[in-house]
Order: C-alpha cells, then sequence, then structure tokens
C-alpha cells in the first residue's frame, strides 16, 4: 500500500488492518504522532487525514491510502513555524510537549475551518485532547491568539492571565 | 540581570512543537527485543509454582528473567541511607499487589513478548487482600508484610514518626472546645501522557546505554547499579526528556528489569507500559487517613492539636517513610500551634505502592488542616479567612521540629484571598503582617513558640 505523509509518498509493506499510528512511527519512523494510550483515549496520536483531525492509534493504515496525511512535521519547521506553532511557542503552551503535537494538529484544523478565538468552541474543538502538565488554559490562549491572526514575538514569553498578581499587575 | 525577571522563551518549546523532541519511544535501535512483564493477577497470593521452561523455548524469545536473574533482589531508593529495603525487583515466593511483576520474557516483537508470557507456567495460593489503610492498622488484620503491617525502621528502631511539642495535657485541660474530625484523601494516579518506557542498548565497551524517562536520574542510577552489582560507570543513563511524571516517575519501574534483559540477550531491548499497565501497576499518590483534634479557646486560638496519620504505602515502603517525615514536619500546615502530639504510621495495605507526587506528603497535611480549620471556624463562628490569620506562622515561628521560620507567607496569602474574593476583613486585620508577633497576637501560651531565625 502507498501512503502520502505530509506530501511524500511512501510504499509500506504492512498489513492494512496495523493502526495507521504503528505506521508512521514504526515503518517510517515519523515520531511527532505519540502513543498515550494506543485507545483513542488521550487524541495525542492525532494526525491530519485529508485536513480533518483523526486519532491514528484507532484508524487502520489501509482507510488512509489514497489520502493526503498531514503529521506535525508537516505544518512547519524550527526555521518557518506554522501560526499555531508559533503561539504554542509564545504562549508557553507546551509543558512536557507530549500531548503537544495532537493538539497543535486539532488547532490546525479548527482555525483553517474558520474557527474563532471564541474560548468555548476552543474548548470543543480540543475536548478529545488530554493534557496533564498544563491545566489547558495557556492552550487555549495559544489557539484562541493564533485563531485572531496575532503576531508573535518568539525571544519572549507571553504573560499569562493568571500571572498579574505575582508580578504586581504587570500585564 | 538578564534571566531573573526576564520572560524568556523556554529552550525546549521549538523541539516541542515541531515534533522533534525525542522521546524514549521515539529512539530507534536497530536489532531491539520488545520487553513484557508477567504480572500477579491477585492482590496478595503466593506463589506455589513457576516454570518458564516453555517460554524460554519459543523461537524468537531471546530471554526471560525472574528473580533467580537478580544478582541484589531487595534494594530501595532509600537504602542509600541506611534505610532497609522491603521490595523484590521480581517477585520470589509471595506477591503482594495486582500487577507486581514476577517475570519478564524479551522477544522479537511485543506482540510475541505478550505469548511467552502466556506460555509460563505459574501457580497462585491466594492470601486475604487489605484495601483500607486503617483497616490495615487493626491488630487483627491479617498480616501482608514480613515486618507486620506497618514501617518499623524510623530513626533505626521506631514503628512510628513521632512529634512531641510543649505540653498538650496542659492544652487540652485549658481548652474551650476540642474540635475533632478525620480525613481521608484517596489515592491518585499521576496519568502522565507518556506510559513509562526505557530502551536499553549493549555497547562494544561493555556498557549498558539506557534511555531512560525518569524523573531521578542518579537515584535509578544507584538503583540499577545496585541491584546489578556491578559498579556505576557500568551504566550511561540518557534522561531529561520525560513525557509527564509529576511524581510517578522517581521509582525505577523499568530500567533495571530491561538492564537485566540485555545482559541475558545480549540485544537492545525496550520496554513500554500500556496505557492499562500505567494505570493498574504504577504508583500512585497516597491515600491518606489523618485523625485531628484540637484544643481551641473561644476566642479562636489554637492551644493544642493531637494527630494520628497513617499514610498508606501500598505493599512496599519505597519512599513512603520519607514522604511520612515531611509530612510529620508540617502537619500543622501554615499555622503556629505551640502543644503538639503527633504519630504517624507507613502502613502496608495490599494496594499499589504509593510515591511521590507533586508535595509529597504536604498536600495531605494541606487537606486535612484547612478542612479542619473551617470546621473549627463554623463551630466557633468564627470568621474562617479571622481564624486563619489570627494562627498563621509570623517570622520567628517554630516549626513542629522546631525550626524558626524565615519567611512565611500565610497572612500575605491569606490577605490577597480575601482581596481576590471580596471577603471584607476588619481594619486590625487588613493591616497585619509577617513581622514577629507582639501585643495582643502574642498571647501568654505562644511566647515559648517563638524560636531564633538566626543562622538561616
Amino acid at each position: 500500500m502507498n501512503l502520502t505523509v505530509n506530501g511524500v509518498e511512501h510504499h509500506v509493506d504492512g498489513g492494512g488492518l496495523t493502526p495507521l499510528l504503528d505506521v508512521l512511527r514504526d515503518e517510517l519512523g515519523i515520531t511527532g504522532p505519540k502513543a498515550g494510550c494506543h485507545q483513542g483515549g488521550c487524541g495525542s496520536c492525532t494526525v491530519l487525514v485529508d485536513g480533518e483531525p483523526r486519532r491514528s492509534c484507532l484508524m487502520p493504515a489501509a482507510y488512509a491510502e489514497g489520502t493526503q496525511i498531514t503529521t506535525v512535521e508537516g505544518i512547519g519547521s524550527p526555521d518557518d513555524l506554522s501560526p499555531v506553532q508559533q503561539a504554542f511557542v509564545h504562549h508557553y503552551a507546551a509543558q512536557c510537549g507530549f500531548c503537544t503535537s495532537g493538539m497543535m494538529l486539532a488547532a490546525h484544523a479548527y482555525i483553517a475551518g474558520g474557527g474563532t478565538d471564541d474560548h468555548e468552541a476552543i474548548q470543543e474543538a480540543l475536548g478529545g485532547h488530554v493534557c496533564r502538565c498544563t491545566g489547558y488554559s495557556k492552550i487555549i490562549d495559544a489557539v484562541a491568539a493564533a485563531a485572531r491572526g496575532d503576531d508573535f514575538d518568539l525571544t519572549t514569553t507571553a504573560v499569562g492571565k493568571y500571572t498579574t498578581m505575582a508580578t504586581g499587575g504587570a500585564a | 540581570m538578564k534571566v531573573v525577571g526576564a520572560r524568556i522563551p523556554r529552550y525546549d518549546g521549538v523541539a516541542h512543537v515541531t515534533g522533534r523532541t525525542t522521546y524514549v519511544d521515539d529512539v530507534r535501535v536497530p536489532g531491539t527485543l520488545w520487553a513484557k512483564a508477567l504480572r500477579s493477577p491477585h492482590h496478595h497470593a503466593a506463589i506455589t509454582s513457576m516454570d518458564t521452561a516453555k517460554a524460554e523455548a519459543m523461537p524468537g524469545v531471546h530471554a526471560v528473567i525472574t528473580w533467580k536473574d537478580v544478582p541484589l533482589l531487595e534494594y530501595g531508593h532509600l537504602s542509600a541511607l541506611g534505610i532497609p529495603a522491603d521490595e523484590p525487583l521480581l517477585a520470589k515466593d509471595e506477591v503482594r499487589y495486582l500487577g507486581q511483576p514476577i517475570a519478564l520474557v524479551a522477544a522479537e516483537t511485543e506482540e510475541l513478548a505478550a505469548h511467552a508470557v502466556d506460555a509460563i507456567d505459574i501457580a497462585y495460593e491466594e492470601r486475604p487482600a487489605l484495601f483500607d489503610v486503617r483497616q490495615a492498622f487493626d491488630d487483627e488484620s491479617p498480616k501482608i508484610h514480613n515486618w507486620g503491617n506497618w514501617y518499623p525502621h524510623f530513626e533505626g528502631e521506631m514503628d512510628r514518626r513521632q512529634i512531641r511539642k510543649g505540653d498538650i495535657d496542659w492544652a487540652f485541660e485549658n481548652a474551650d472546645l476540642i474540635v475533632q474530625g478525620t480525613y481521608r484523601p484517596a489515592a491518585i494516579e499521576h496519568a502522565p501522557i507518556e506510559t513509562q518506557v526505557c530502551q536499553v542498548v549493549p555497547e562494544p565497551n561493555g556498557r549498558l546505554t539506557i534511555y531512560s524517562c525518569t524523573q531521578a536520574l542518579y537515584f535509578s542510577l544507584g538503583v540499577i547499579a545496585a541491584h546489578l552489582q556491578q559498579p556505576l560507570n557500568k551504566f550511561k543513563i540518557v534522561g531529561g526528556t520525560t513525557g509527564g511524571g509529576f511524581g510517578g516517575k522517581v521509582d525505577t519501574a523499568t530500567e533495571t528489569m530491561t538492564c537485566l534483559l540485555v545482559l541475558k540477550a545480549n540485544r537492545p531491548v525496550k520496554w513500554r507500559w500500556t496505557r492499562e499497565e500505567e494505570f493498574l501497576c504504577s504508583s500512585t499518590r497516597a491515600p491518606w487517613h489523618m485523625e485531628l483534634a484540637t484544643a481551641m479557646t473561644k476566642d479562636g486560638w489554637i492551644l493544642g492539636q493531637k494527630m494520628l496519620t497513617l499514610h498508606d504505602a501500598g505493599a512496599y515502603a519505597r519512599f513512603s517513610p520519607y514522604g511520612l517525615t515531611k509530612h510529620s514536619f508540617h502537619h500543622t500546615g501554615a499555622y503556629s500551634i505551640p502543644n503538639l502530639h503527633f504519630d504517624g504510621y507507613v502502613v502496608f495495605t495490599n494496594r499499589t505502592p504509593t510515591t511521590a507526587m507533586r508535595g509529597f506528603g504536604v498536600t495531605s497535611v494541606s487537606f486535612a488542616v484547612e478542612t479542619h480549620m473551617s470546621r473549627v471556624a463554623k463551630e466557633l463562628g468564627i470568621d474562617p479567612v479571622e481564624i486563619r490569620m489570627k494562627n498563621a506562622n509570623r517570622i520567628g515561628d517554630t516549626s513542629p521540629n522546631g525550626v524558626a521560620y524565615t519567611d512565611p507567607s500565610t497572612i500575605d496569602t491569606l490577605k490577597a484571598i480575601a482581596d481576590a474574593t471580596g471577603h471584607e476583613l476588619p481594619a486590625d486585620y487588613r493591616t497585619m503582617t509577617n513581622e514577629p508577633r507582639d501585643g495582643e497576637l502574642l498571647p501568654e501560651h505562644l511566647v515559648a513558640q517563638v524560636g531564633s531565625t538566626e543562622g538561616h
């Protein structure tokens, strides 16, 4: 079977029922998607299939044949970060980083689909993604900023809304 | 200063958002075998027989290890401090919690390793299991541990962590009201999104390179070397990238057993836990049982406090004696209490062993003390913020173990909470500070409480 990942076509020998996640990670060495639970519960394996967020741990690889698969590696590079990636850096929206790939792909699809900076809508769009580190506030702030089309200064970090008390209201 | 006060970008931010951060499961080493564990299906049982011959004979299986393969079977993180260990790396003749590892297999694929685990012949004789820490503390409860049901090695030979301060009898004789309460926070699984995982690679120079998600690299180095009875320089641990830990990756959960498989198979081996294993078998935050009795005056002074703490260690001690020690030092919370009687026990149950989690030993105190303070305030009919500010730690007040506080922040914190929640405070509380007590805030019973902050 042939899979197109981040614009590159790969020939894959494995069985078509192998989860797409395992094909990406183990056969193609594309390790951006993570195996947090391998049972569809955490969202860390999320990839875009023809632009739609999908849990690659639940999707048989054969179902993705003939589609455009996008992983986190495909939405930007260190020298050319996408707006969502810039927003996550600037807003400190990644702590351990393990859920971040999946979060950003869901956010990417949300914004591409015309999503706004409405916090409730962002929560709905990211509702299937578990983060155990951050408490989600900074993630939602980041997605909202990217949805607004903010410019991001990556030499500094945004002031979070809960930071003002400690800094005497410097925000 | 270039960094203090500056809003610097995080050093690994770009790597995280581009998927380029290399977590342990992202490390790819050609020829890697996969590990799977035979785990106890019972909460408590004797192992009456075990035979690994069928598993070892399966094509594609390269190593099977049991307790017989471990040079030093029992070793603990606190052994280096002289605290005896109680937990075998692999169970020998008894299992004390569901999911306890008994044997490990290394095979060509994860699936084959799982089949080989199923091929191990093992028989058990179930024993009574205890899941409630208070029940385990009863004298008549069945014994689940060779030390009895609680840890006996504080200060070498004490079966509890005890604190006696001031004159507790005077406090309770002079109280206008005694308020009692029992507080029982439950176990919490850390649930990092990255499950426990390690990859071990045998190097041509005879060393082992260990890719580990540990939060405690040097702890793990010592533990691995001790179990394997090898010098420290035999091991190189590559760590620092952890997909969430929160204390749950302080125990050395995978590395030592994976090293044993590598030494036996002479191949690289990876062991990664499933989400189910992470929930069922990895350590948790401890459940606690805390009984408080507080001697109060009717105008809201705390004269003294008695506390009994039972810390559920689960089946083995691990870091629990350390956690309970911290708990005992902080057991008055943010408040100055001159007369104390504290007994704390590390109690064994047949639950998964418990370990560090964010504020190890102290969050339980905060839960109990703050809930109790609100109960005290309600029973006395005193404002819950004012009673806290009145009894708050001040500069120079001493902790339960006699350390003088140099920089307490209770009053500032309470004022900020009152401001943020629109809670009205009387004028003399609005102007209160952390400075040493005097006047009405230094009644006779607190005079001896004030210690010297010199030397801090």
